[in-house]
């Protein structure tokens, strides 16, 4: 049974989806590509649009507006330094 | 004048500037662990930070403890300050270098203690209150040794390699674990480096460049511990 992920694993798999989909994606595909719920999705772009580490853009087609969710530097920077954290973490067994 | 053992008297004072080094290299890793810590808020990395500041702790009451024993005008002030209290007797004098190594001693089987149960994987824990006895109980130990190494050095170095011997072991499964990542196997020969080490201050009785040679493989175990986490950073 895999285990619960923590908040920053959240965070982290979150921004590498969207940094996997060349730094923009569609929410719906994010939801999936993350594995989260709708409502814990968004509560946690909430923080990260908070955070500035992610922008929504708002995109208008002729029929309806569409949304993308875009990383940021300071998201890059995130991912950057969780991964620095992970092999820290692997390399003295912690 | 009064030390465990006879040491080189060639490598007086070098052997300060390898702590030195080694003091450096821990505050690195402790500082980064701190920083982790504070970003996950898991308990491990707190734990680790601490070990490695025990590690500092230790060097800096070995470098208080052999400068003094090593130059002639720091242990002429000290003598003069302690005159008070030593009223000129060697013996109350001696309970001061006792106490420098009985701290070094103390700080040193503390990190050791720490970072073979941090690098134990949860999995091999006990239930909590099994945990906590054990934990007592190897304190108690660990206080025990450092009196009676004081008096007996090579306890303190015997005691040393056992604990940095199950480190090696849990850093062995760590490397199996982890796809046999080369960090992880670096970080094991590190701690095995430091292990082997204490075999040679064990045996600085034979030959006393025996504690050239545990110095060096120290400072080097510590210097392989640098690198690994250099090119963690640098990534």
């Amino acid at each position: 049974m895999a285990t619960r992920r923590s908040r920053l694993e959240l965070v982290f798999d979150i921004l590498v989806s969207i940094q996997n989909k060349g730094g923009k994606i569609k929410p719906t595909h994010l939801m999936y590509k993350s594995n989260l719920s709708h409502k814990l999705l968004n509560d946690y772009l909430e923080e990260l649009i908070g955070k500035e580490m992610v922008h929504i853009e708002q995109i208008q087609t002729k029929k309806s507006i569409s949304k993308m969710v875009h990383i940021t530097e300071k998201g890059l920077g995130f991912l950057e330094e969780f991964r620095r954290m992970r092999e820290f973490t692997d390399a003295f067994g912690l | 004048m009064f030390s465990l053992f006879n040491t080189p008297t060639w490598f007086n004072g070098i052997d300060l500037i390898f702590a030195l080094v080694t003091l450096v290299i821990s505050l690195f890793i402790a500082r980064y662990s701190w920083k982790v810590y504070r970003l996950t808020s898991e308990n491990k990395f707190k734990y680790f930070s601490i070990a490695f500041g025990l590690v500092i702790l230790a060097l800096c009451f070995k470098l208080v403890t052999y400068g003094i024993l090593y130059f002639n005008p720091v242990r002429e002030i000290v003598d003069v300050t302690l005159q008070p209290i030593t009223q000129g007797e060697n013996s109350i004098r001696d309970l001061f270098y006792r106490a420098g190594y009985f701290l070094q001693m103390l700080s040193t089987l503390g990190a050791w203690l720490l970072i073979f149960f941090v690098s134990q994987k949860s999995r091999a824990r006990l239930n909590k209150f099994y945990e906590v006895s054990q934990i007592l109980l190897f304190i108690y130990l660990v206080v025990l040794i450092s009196i009676v190494g004081n008096f007996k050095y090579f306890v303190f170095y015997l005691t040393s390699l056992v604990l940095l011997s199950l480190i090696v072991l849990n850093y062995y499964k760590n490397y199996l674990n982890n796809n046999r990542n080369e960090n992880s196997l670096l970080v094991m020969w590190a701690f095995l480096l430091i292990a082997i080490a204490q075999v040679f201050f064990i045996f600085v009785f034979l030959w006393s460049s025996f504690y050239f040679l545990g110095e060096f493989l120290t400072l080097i175990g510590f210097l392989l511990i640098f690198y690994v986490y250099r090119k963690i950073i640098k990534k």
